[in-house]
């Protein structure tokens, strides 16, 4: 699954921390990179319903820590 | 994508599939900040996505936890867009009365604001008493209650 975080709406730096806060998930892959006004992070896991829900959560832990840091651009 | 009833078309779309909905506001309206902070109440609910859609749009995705319908979909749409009507009104309140917390919290903080200048202690009456205190309050224990001196021998108040 992709997700594409914005560079106005998303820190780059709470996509690093929620990427690895996440790392230790077994069987589960992360693919930062970044494409124009895009942060893109490809996950993987073990199942289409996983993935799904591990990149769900991957995005509110992103946002939430873009909010605690003062937004995009604090 | 489907549309829900009662809801402006093109602004809220539902995926009842998913169990998600879209919301797309006009960023002068609801700027960032407050769609953050209109977010920020929705996350142990919700799995919440924001991007940009355009320019001047932002699009918020609310896809629920657990199982929802339609009706439930409709009521998470409202209660967004109740949250940010408020967040961007109390943002807007803020900045109203920046001027007005400001001046308050100088004068605050203006006693804090170092020693006075060379000028100004030239200008103080030393003379003039701090405060009136009739009853005592502002004594120590020790000058209230003190006991008195004993007379010293040979003095006037002795016996012979």
């Amino acid at each position: 699954m992709t997700l594409r975080f914005h560079r106005t709406v998303y820190a780059g730096t709470a996509i690093d921390a929620a990427l690895q806060r996440f790392a230790h998930l077994a069987n589960t892959t992360f693919e930062r990179r970044e494409e124009g006004d895009y942060f893109v992070v490809e996950v993987t896991s073990t199942t289409d319903a996983r993935t799904k829900k591990i990149a769900r959560e991957l995005g509110n832990f992103a946002l939430g820590l873009t909010i605690e840091n003062g937004g995009a651009n604090p | 994508m489907s549309e829900l009833l009662g809801m402006p078309p093109g602004r809220v779309d539902a995926d009842i599939g998913e169990g998600a909905v879209t919301i797309t506001v006009d960023a002068s309206v609801y700027p960032l900040p407050s769609v953050y902070a209109a977010a920020f109440t929705f996350i142990a609910r919700c799995w919440v996505f924001l991007d940009r859609d355009g320019a001047d749009r932002l699009r918020i995705v609310l896809t629920a936890k657990t199982p929802i319908d339609a009706d439930g979909l409709r009521a998470l749409a409202g209660e967004m867009s109740n949250e940010l009507l408020a967040s961007a009104w109390r943002r807007e309140i803020t900045r109203l009365n920046r001027g007005l917390i400001e001046s308050v919290t100088m004068a605050a903080f203006g006693g804090a604001m170092g020693p006075p200048s060379l000028d100004e202690l030239e200008a103080f009456d030393f003379a003039d008493e701090p405060f009136d205190d009739p009853l005592g309050i502002a004594q120590s224990w020790e000058d209230k209650y003190k006991k008195p001196k004993p007379p010293a021998e040979g003095s006037e108040g002795g016996t012979p």
